[in-house]
């Protein structure tokens, strides 16, 4: 589904990723975890077209296609998906009109037919149960006073409603208390499918509790260092960061 | 001055045709009248040398031919559709551009009506909030207005259904004056649309008087022609615990300059001044607030939105005034601006005066662009990006209209936003 190839990015001329190879077969969960600084967002902006990001080398490839050469908006249409981790406030839009409108490129791209007010209601309320979110939300400016947790939820509503082929979730755990991660994480297992597939980039191993990755990377210093699987998160876990570029290869990682 | 002494043979020549038509008028407005010709001779129309107009070119206003030239007969301007609807009331109502209803416990009258029902009252207040005497414009509309429209609240009385005000092409609609007296404990909503075909002047003016703990919402609707000239000023004097609101929309005109001002005499008063406007082509549009804090423990608040395309220029002067009494005052400002072309300029000026110590008072502008990643969350979401900027075009403007009570209203300018800015089909 996702292929990075030797991946090299800078932000004003300051190198940020310096070679990143990653595989992401269809129904797979794979988690980057890293330290600070060490790329994982310009890893997510870049796969969703985030401007001001310097392409040096490498390719990425989603589905046979060049990734990188489309616009944001037919990156999405195309089934990627970032939650982000600052959403963003859009005073005076209402959820509903912006997702409303979203569906139905997204289904007009895909030679579905758009969605008529009722339906998108419907499908909406659907989505937004689970999520332990008010329909009311929905007539609520985007993420406009929200609270940190209301804002992550927001992201996953979105995810759940746009039915993406690949998600990247951006430290969607960052300042959620557990009530709130225990939703999230229950929103993204709802859409685990084999052929949907998430990356899930994440600063702390706790979310890993809830959402089981299939792959664990380490990303550090715009590499990814180290992969195994889950048990690699907790190894991260308990020795934290500092370990990883020393020379030591540890046990677990081995046999992957 | 020599400038409209060479010009103004036409404001002369309608003046005495204005006074013989105004002879039955009593003395005091008569006085009134002539002293503000007087001041508008010796003041002429405001040229760009002058300070409070140095951006705002109102040099096709010298000879008076825009304001006292002969409209086409049954050219009818294009209402906005809340108007539109009671066109047929406009002939028996009150006075001739009152529309609807008007709801129980107020009065709207005519001058002659006003003048007989309520002299004093009358006497007291018109021609007597906004200044003539350092203000040309307002001068103009003084010597020539030919009627008035007077709202009453009485006392007490909570007035749920705003009272509507449209001027169109009428004869009379060039120099609108209204006047709006709010009683002790009252609350009066009033909504001023200004709407004309082809290339003319309208010059208005609104004054309102507040007495104790009323509350007035006034609102001006200006969606002139894009031919013609709009001045208008509307001057509030507020007595204590009353509260002011003004909101502003400013889509029409080629030029528009509103001066809006209210002074609070009384401790406890607060206003709110806002405004939105929306102009491109090669319109200008110009905002000049005053807030004259006389008393202590006031709140004034103060938000204009500005979206500006193509080569329009926008201009806002914010004026403050904190006289040594007005301790405790509490005073915010904010002009904001999204300029959507290289072309488009806006010129904006906080004007602060503080004379008490014990106050606060922000201010603060913006002119910017659209929000880069705000763009990129709506594209990421598979919004096209030419949508998304108008996505957001819409938002910032639409977020002004909040401040809009009356719902029709705001639901008309945000449709009509929608239509300009968001609107699916190109």
């Amino acid at each position: 589904m996702l292929q990075i190839r030797n991946l090299h990015v800078s932000i004003d001329g300051q190198k940020i990723l310096r070679g990143i190879d990653l595989d992401v077969q269809p129904g797979t969960v794979h988690a980057v975890m890293g330290p600070n600084g060490s790329g994982k967002s310009t890893l997510a902006s870049v796969l969703a077209g985030r401007d001001g990001y310097e392409i040096e080398e490498g390719s990425v490839t989603y589905n046979g296609q060049d990734l990188l050469d489309m616009d944001p908006e037919i990156r999405a249409r195309e089934g990627v998906f970032l939650a982000f981790q600052y959403p963003v406030e859009v005073p005076g839009v209402t959820t509903m009109y912006f997702m409303r409108e979203a569906v139905n490129a997204v289904r007009k791209h895909r030679g579905e037919e758009e969605l008529s007010a009722g339906e998108f209601l419907k499908l909406a309320r659907q989505k937004i149960g689970p999520l332990g979110m008010d329909a009311d939300m929905l007539k609520r400016a985007i993420n406009e006073g929200f609270s940190g947790g209301e804002k992550k939820r927001s992201e996953i509503f979105q995810m759940a409603m746009l039915e993406p082929k690949l998600a990247v979730l951006d430290e969607t755990d960052s300042g959620l208390d557990i009530d709130a991660l225990k939703i999230v994480a229950d929103g993204v297992n709802s859409l685990r499918s084999a052929d949907r597939s998430f990356v899930v980039i994440t600063h702390y191993q706790r979310l890993l509790n809830y959402i089981v990755p299939d792959y664990v990377h380490v990303l550090s210093d715009g590499k990814i260092e180290l992969s195994g699987d889950k048990t690699l998160a907790l190894e991260l876990e308990s020795r934290g960061y500092g370990w990883i570029n020393d020379d030591v290869v540890p046990q677990a990682v081995a046999g992957v | 001055m020599p400038a409209i002494a060479d010009r103004a043979d036409i404001y002369l020549e309608r003046f005495n045709d204005a006074l013989a038509r105004s002879a039955d008028e009593p003395t005091w407005l008569l006085e009134r009248r002539k002293r503000a010709m007087e001041r508008f001779l010796q003041l002429g129309v405001p040229s760009l040398k002058h300070e409070e107009y140095k951006y705002t070119d109102l040099s096709g206003l010298a000879d008076g031919q825009l304001l006292f030239a002969t409209r086409p007969a049954g050219a009818e301007a294009a209402l906005p559709s809340y108007a539109a609807g009671s066109a047929s009331d406009r002939a028996t109502a009150a006075g001739p551009q009152v529309l609807g209803r008007v709801p129980q416990g107020a009065r709207v009258q005519s001058l002659a009506g006003a003048l007989r029902a309520e002299p004093d009252l009358v006497q007291r207040h018109l021609a007597a909030i906004a200044d003539y005497e350092d203000h040309a414009l307002c001068a103009v509309n003084t010597a020539f207005f030919a009627d008035a429209v007077v709202i009453q609240a009485e006392r007490g009385a909570v007035l749920e259904e705003p009272i509507q005000l449209v001027f169109g092409d009428g004869p009379r609609d060039s120099l609108p004056r209204v006047l709006i007296v709010a009683g002790r404990n009252s609350s009066v909503q009033v909504v001023e649309t200004y709407a004309g075909s082809g290339a003319y002047w309208r010059n208005a003016v609104t004054e309102i008087y507040a007495e104790e703990n009323a509350r007035v919402d006034h609102y001006r609707a200006q969606v002139e022609s894009l031919d013609a000239y709009h001045t208008g000023r509307l001057q509030a004097s507020q007595q204590r615990d009353s509260f002011v609101s003004s909101f502003s929309i400013s889509f029409g005109a080629a030029v528009a300059r509103n001066d809006i001002g209210t002074r609070l005499n009384g401790s406890g008063c607060e206003c709110s001044l806002d405004g939105l406007y929306a102009v491109r082509g090669d319109q200008l549009v110009d905002h000049h607030t005053s807030i004259d804090h006389a008393m202590p423990h006031c709140n004034s608040h103060q938000l204009y939105k500005g979206v500006l395309d193509d080569r329009a220029k926008g201009v806002f002067n914010g004026k403050i005034f904190v006289r040594t009494d007005a301790q405790k005052t509490d005073a915010v400002q904010s002009n904001k601006n999204l300029l959507l072309s290289d072309q488009s300029e806006v010129n904006t000026k906080p004007q602060l005066e503080i004379d008490a110590n014990d106050v606060r008072c922000t201010h603060g502008a913006t002119i910017g662009q659209l929000d880069s990643e705000a763009a990129f969350y709506l594209q990421s979401r598979g919004i096209g990006a030419d949508r998304a900027r108008n996505l957001l075009t819409y938002a910032f403007a639409a977020d002004a209209l909040e401040r809009i009570r009356v719902a029709w209203l705001k639901e008309h300018f945000e449709s009509l936003l929608l239509d300009r800015f968001a609107s699916q089909e190109p």
